[in-house]
């Protein structure tokens, strides 16, 4: 099929299949892609609203059994410079979030071997204690994976004991590329296959969580893989309709083993024009200006994005990969409304919570974004030692931390 | 905005954008829809017709050695001394002389350290200045940098011209081309009323290769991608008596450059000589550059000071063009 009937096809609205994304990404124009996306954009979202969600991105914990190729932010079992953050970290995190407006943590982290299923119950059970509306958007899928592997329970029961100890919803992290082969390029397999990745959503969908769905792209894999990734979406999301969102980014080479150079802005936004076209059961696309820049975020808006994503006050993962760019809710809703839209906050299940907050009251600017913990910072959190550690190094700081 | 309006408003920037490809001229009317329309892709859409129809599917982009001008201390030492590496196309004279002998020499320095590398240099606004603003004495300066062996002038600055007609002559009468014309620092209303100042000057291209309408400082707030790439294709729209719009590789970054070629843009500047060379070879410069170009669905020419195209060694690393 040519171009200009696969186009013709998407305009009236019908769904395109394997072949026919191929043949719109190798060969239309980025000026049609982006025409092609818009207008899907604006017939989900007549009304002109772009929104956004005031969190924070909170990684609990850099130690990582999985040894992802792509990854600068994990340490392995022993390192001097793995970390975990004690409940007093996350409630003073909590604290400042709460302090600018945000309303909920995407909370992920490594597959440490020394936390306990336990551990994050009992995390979940004490932030909902102190912040009983305070929301929790936590653990992606291979995290999931990872604590039915140590807890020997399966992936449905992990879901409904965090359930109950207090889990919102579920972040689409860790999807990469939902194909085997460039799994195993990435090193990635052993953490989730293709396969277990959507099993695991299918899990929390019918638990009744909803979650987003991501996929990096610009590493190893071939192009119709990615149309294969999409696809794959797209198909879990007719069986559940438990994705809300849909996120894509381009591989951040800087600092992993894999290496390698990122991809393009403009191959950004063929992406996620595609992702537009070929998700047509996902409401919406978010911009993913921590690994683009504000400005080509910000155009993400004219190429089928119709949310901005979080403000995130603290991000480590994309930062380790060589991406360090922040922007505030000023700047983001200034990059809204200049593009023409109308700034609306809103929740993780995109329920609109309001106008932007810093036309309500006072909200310190902020020129970049929080880290994890501060350099040099190798304290232990104490109520590490309640848990049982599995690593010879884990047993050997549980029982320094005992002693002292 | 309701959906009706949204896309009354789009309908209307379409008929301009057909207009354009049509090559009818635009009304007022037209320019204050098309000036007023977020519809960033009908926007985009126009200037790229307008774009290939000079350019077809060519970018051209200059790998550019910058070398100081200090008036406190002529020419910086270190730079003088390095070797111009072999994929440069440019020796830029940065900074602002503070007389004409200054400038020769800085210029009859770098030329004889450049060999066959064109050398540029210099705004036309500082050269206005060395020379009290007197015309004659422009022209002589202007000429007597030529003798020196400058290439092209560096910039004329619109935001800065207070007699266009008379800089343009004084550039006619000796003979020197400026590589670009540049809006200062301004941005929205601002550069628009300069790119339609700029659309006024008759000749301006004889004598000026490219537009560069982007900032060429940075601001606060910092411009956004909708506004930085609305005035590259507004200049391409608008601006019909210069041949090039060009972007700055080394100011606005690789991501932004290179979205602005599918708005317009059709000639890179400021291409790094040299950079994360050692990471290997993908990493390098020129090598970024032409997988930036071909991956926004054009061909990569790589040009020289003089826009005189230079041969391009890029088929050995396997690159190829697929439709924009």
């Amino acid at each position: 099929m040519s171009v200009e009937a696969v186009a013709a096809k998407v305009r009236s609205g019908g769904r395109i299949d394997r072949a026919e994304a191929l043949t719109l990404y190798a060969d239309a124009s980025t000026l049609l892609l982006g025409q092609l996306a818009d207008a899907i954009r604006a017939r989900k979202h007549p009304s002109g609203a772009v929104t956004y969600i005031i969190d924070r991105n909170v990684n609990y914990t850099n130690v990582c059994v999985a040894r992802c190729a792509f990854c600068a932010f994990y340490r392995p079992v022993g390192s001097g410079e793995g970390y975990v953050l004690g409940f007093d970290e996350l409630f003073r995190k909590i604290d400042e979030t709460l302090a600018v407006g945000g309303v909920q943590l995407l909370l992920q982290g490594g597959h440490n071997p020394d936390l306990p299923l336990e551990w994050y119950e009992d995390l979940f059970r004490a932030v909902k204690a102190k912040y009983p509306d305070f929301k929790l958007h936590a653990l992606s899928p291979p995290e999931l994976l990872h604590l039915s592997r140590l807890s020997l329970q399966p992936v449905s029961v992990v879901v409904a004991r965090l359930v109950r100890a207090g889990l919102d919803s579920v972040p689409g992290g860790g999807a990469e590329i939902l194909v085997d082969r460039a799994r195993r390029l990435l090193n990635c397999e052993s953490k989730a296959t293709a396969d277990e990745w959507l099993s695991v959503m299918r899990t929390v969908h019918q638990a009744g969580l909803r979650s987003t769905a991501t996929m990096m792209y610009g590493s190893v894999e071939r192009v119709d893989e990615r149309v294969e990734h999409l696809c794959r979406l797209r198909e879990l999301q007719d069986e559940t309709g438990g994705f809300t969102a849909f996120i894509t980014w381009s591989y951040q080479p800087s600092n992993t083993e894999l290496g390698g150079v990122e991809a393009t802005g403009v191959e950004y936004l063929r992406m996620l024009a595609l992702s537009r076209i070929v998700l047509d059961n996902f409401d919406n696309l978010q911009a993913s200006w921590v690994t683009q820049g504000g400005k080509v975020g910000q155009l993400s808006l004219a190429y089928g994005a119709n949310d901005m994503g979080s403000i995130m006050i603290e991000e480590n993962v994309v930062r380790a990969a060589g991406a360090a760019y922040c922007m505030d809710e000023a700047e983001i809703v200034r990059n809204i409304e200049d593009a023409g839209f109308v700034p609306k906050r809103r929740t993780m299940a995109y329920d609109i919570l309001g106008d932007p907050l810093f036309r309500e009251r006072a909200i310190p600017r902020q020129t970049e974004l929080a880290v994890a913990r501060a350099a040099g910072d190798t304290s232990v959190p104490a109520e590490l030692s309640r848990y049982p550690a599995r690593s010879r190094p884990g047993k050997q700081q549980r029982d320094a931390v005992t002693e002292s | 905005m309701s959906e009706d309006v949204t896309a009354a408003a789009q309908m209307a920037v379409q008929k301009v954008v057909q207009k354009v490809a049509d090559g009818v001229t635009l009304s007022e009317a037209d320019w204050a829809r098309l000036t007023g329309s977020h519809d960033l892709i009908a926007l985009g859409m126009a200037a790229d017709t307008a774009r290939r129809r000079r350019h077809d599917d060519r970018v051209t982009f200059v790998q550019v050695l910058e070398v100081p001008l200090d008036p406190r201390d002529p020419l910086d030492s270190d730079a003088l001394e390095a070797p111009i590496p072999p994929p440069t196309g440019e020796v830029r004279v940065t900074g602002c002389p503070d007389s004409s002998a200054a400038a020769v020499a800085a210029v009859r320095t770098t030329v004889a350290r450049a060999g066959a590398v064109p050398v540029t240099g210099f705004a036309l606004a500082d050269l206005e200045d060395v020379a009290g603003h007197d015309r004659s004495r422009l022209r002589d300066v202007l000429g007597a940098l030529r003798e020196a062996g400058l290439a092209q002038l560096g910039e004329v600055s619109a935001a800065g011209l207070t007699d266009p007609d008379g800089a343009l002559a004084a550039l006619r009468d000796s003979g020197v081309q400026a590589a670009r014309v540049t809006l200062g620092v301004a941005t929205g209303d601002a550069a628009l009323t300069l790119i339609r100042q700029v659309a006024s000057w008759d000749g301006v291209g004889d004598v000026c290769r490219c537009l560069a309408p982007l900032p060429r400082t940075g601001s606060s707030p910092p411009s956004t991608g909708y506004a930085d790439l609305r005035q590259v294709a507004l200049a391409r729209l608008l601006v019909d008596n210069i041949d090039s719009i060009q972007v700055d590789w080394s100011r606005y970054g690789p991501k932004l450059a290179q979205v602005a070629l599918t708005f317009g843009a059709d000639d890179v500047d400021s291409v790094p000589v040299t950079g994360a060379d050692d990471q290997g070879w993908r990493r390098s410069p020129g090598e970024e550059i032409r997988r930036n170009i071909v991956g926004a669905g054009f061909t990569a020419v790589p040009r020289d000071g003089r826009f005189e195209v230079m041969e391009d060694s890029a088929e050995s690393h396997g690159h190829r063009t697929r439709q924009s």
